[in-house]
């Protein structure tokens, strides 16, 4: 338990004293949210106001996934420059550096989510203290979703020079097939079956629904498929400490 | 083969292939309990292959290897637990500060947070690194990175300590300041295993192993390996290497060429020179006479030098250049 709690305040730490990547982390979803927000939404029949309410959740969705990843990424600079030999050389389970790497993922991911709850005013958005608690709990779900993916998938590779790869061939179709900038239900049927295979519709969905009450898989679902989907990346990510320096 | 009870550290057939290359080609030896135990060879010869694998972070090939009976791979916790290790690059954060790297490495070992507390701060004292200690890591000059490392190696209170290169481009002050810290940590009774480039840095150690393409070339104490080679070593380099060698096969001399000219030892090297530099047939291009090295044990065992890192050893003649 000690380990676990060390390697969060190592990354929380760690990730303190790089300020500059947390605000750069911070600018690509308000782009998204403000600038292809407000033009897009000026020509959807939803009309702009509630075409921004209707993406931000998508908007928070895209923070979490782009973070998580980043986070993820960061353990193979960690490999690449050496620090991961001194983590693994360590007398802690292969399990506890896995799901301690997943969990501080996650809560570096939720900094800027969380930070992005300061705009809902200028979107229009308002909270009742369960719609906010809902929000959370499933802004946490998709943040533990998408860092377990980053490690057990990111974390496998030896250089850095591989995150536009992963980021164009694994997140952004992960997140345009989301529904995070239109809504799946109007969309053609053979978009919206991918889309049943893609995490990020399930935590974009369930986000959603705790801001909006209409969610186009039902609740149980999403959870369902996220916890599971949780459980099976945590599994490979063990694998990814286990095989050491070892190909 | 089974360890003796003060068997630190035990290789016995160690085998390690990455595909087609052979790292390490069946290593065997001992370590003995509170020993400063070197293992000297050129870049290449597979000392930071073997030293991954007893440090659990590969897995052998073929053959064991084990840390006070611990097998590094059936049993990794218990070595983890019992090793503490330098690596030739740097492992701690470089935007942390020395001490929050100290502390923070000391809790994920299990240390209770006050307790590490205390350990930063007396790592941090006794590695002399407490003008640096607030600093973030990548302010730190070379030898105190280094010493860095070492109190990083050290959070957990190891019983082996490897050093793999743990002095790679330092300038020499630097390098005798982080062996003083090493010789000190040896005389309270840790065991300290450590591979070097350097032979004058190998001097320092109780036995050295040469390691030479994955295989152990000879192991003994320094004094043992140099005595193997007589009084003094003449080197030569010649116009007509393969000429100087027949004549000086000729003249019951015992020449070995390698690939930096020709090898004589000599009981007494100094009386022998002139009459070979009035003698030979061939002209003398660079000649070199001194007390017999760890450089040129491996020279005469392997045909080849130990590269760019080896300094020569104290010379009784200068270098002299005759061309």
């Amino acid at each position: 338990m000690s380990a676990y709690l060390a390697i969060l305040s190592l990354d929380i730490r760690r990730q303190w004293a790089d300020r500059t990547r947390l605000i750069a982390s911070f600018v690509q979803p308000l782009l998204y949210l403000f600038v292809l927000g407000s033009g897009l939404g000026a020509s959807t029949t939803m009309g702009g106001a509630s075409y921004l309410q209707f993406i931000f959740p998508g908007v928070v969705g895209l923070s979490l996934l782009f973070t998580a990843s980043f986070s993820a990424i960061a353990i193979v600079f960690d490999r690449q420059v050496g620090f991961l030999k001194a983590v693994l050389v360590a007398p802690v389970s292969r399990t506890t550096i896995a799901l301690g790497k997943i969990t501080s993922g996650a809560l570096q991911a939720l900094v800027p989510g969380l930070l992005l709850l300061v705009f809902t005013p200028l979107v229009g958005l308002s909270f009742s203290v369960s719609s906010l608690a809902a929000f959370l709990l499933a802004m946490v779900l998709s943040a533990a979703t998408f860092s377990a993916l980053g490690v057990a998938v990111a974390a496998r590779f030896t250089s850095v020079t591989v995150f536009p790869v992963v980021s164009n061939a694994l997140l952004m179709p992960m997140f345009f097939l989301s529904g995070a900038m239109y809504p799946l239900d109007r969309a053609p049927v053979w978009l919206r079956g991918i889309a049943h295979l893609d995490p990020a519709a399930y935590a974009v969905d369930l986000m959603r629904a705790a801001l909006s009450g209409h969610a186009l898989f039902p609740v149980p679902l999403s959870i369902a498929v996220l916890v599971l989907f949780i459980a099976a990346m945590s599994v490979l990510s063990v694998r990814v400490f286990q095989k050491g320096e070892d190909d | 083969m089974a360890g003796s009870p003060g068997t630190a550290v035990l290789v016995a057939g160690l085998r390690k292939n990455y595909g087609p290359v052979t790292a390490l080609a069946g290593v065997d030896l001992a370590v003995a309990e509170g020993e400063m135990f070197a293992l000297l060879g050129p870049n290449g010869a597979g000392k930071t292959t073997l030293f991954s694998i007893l440090s659990t972070l590969r897995s052998p090939s073929a053959g064991t290897a084990s840390v006070f009976g611990h097998d590094v791979v059936k049993a990794r916790t218990a070595v983890r637990r019992l090793i503490g290790i330098v690596f030739q690059d740097p492992a701690v954060d470089q935007r942390l500060s020395t001490r929050d790297n100290l502390e923070l490495m000391a809790r994920f070992y299990g240390v209770a947070s006050g307790e590490a507390r205390k350990r930063a701060e007396s790592l941090l004292q006794s590695l002399h690194l407490e003008e640096a200690a607030d600093r973030p890591a990548r302010t730190l000059s070379g030898g105190q990175r280094r010493r860095l490392e070492l109190a990083r190696s050290l959070v957990a209170d190891p019983k082996v300590l490897f050093l793999d290169e743990a002095t790679l481009g330092l300038d020499v002050d630097a390098r005798r300041g982080f062996w003083a810290e090493v010789r000190a940590l040896a005389r309270r009774g840790l065991t300290v295993f450590f591979t070097t480039h350097y032979m004058e840095e190998a001097d320092v150690a109780d036995r050295i192993a040469l390691i030479d393409k994955g295989r152990i070339v000879t192991l003994d104490t320094p004094r043992a390996l140099k005595n193997e080679l007589g009084g003094g070593v003449i080197r030569l380099a010649t116009e007509d290497d393969e000429q100087a060698q027949a004549w000086l096969a000729s003249n019951n001399y015992t020449p070995e060429r390698n690939e930096d000219g020709l090898m004589l030892v000599s009981k007494d090297a100094a009386s022998l020179l002139p009459v070979l530099l009035r003698d030979m047939p061939v002209k003398v291009l660079q000649v070199e006479v001194h007390e017999p090295s760890l450089e040129d044990v491996f020279l005469r065992r392997t045909g080849r030098s130990l590269g760019d890192g080896a300094a020569a050893g104290p010379h009784l003649f200068r270098r002299i250049g005759l061309a």
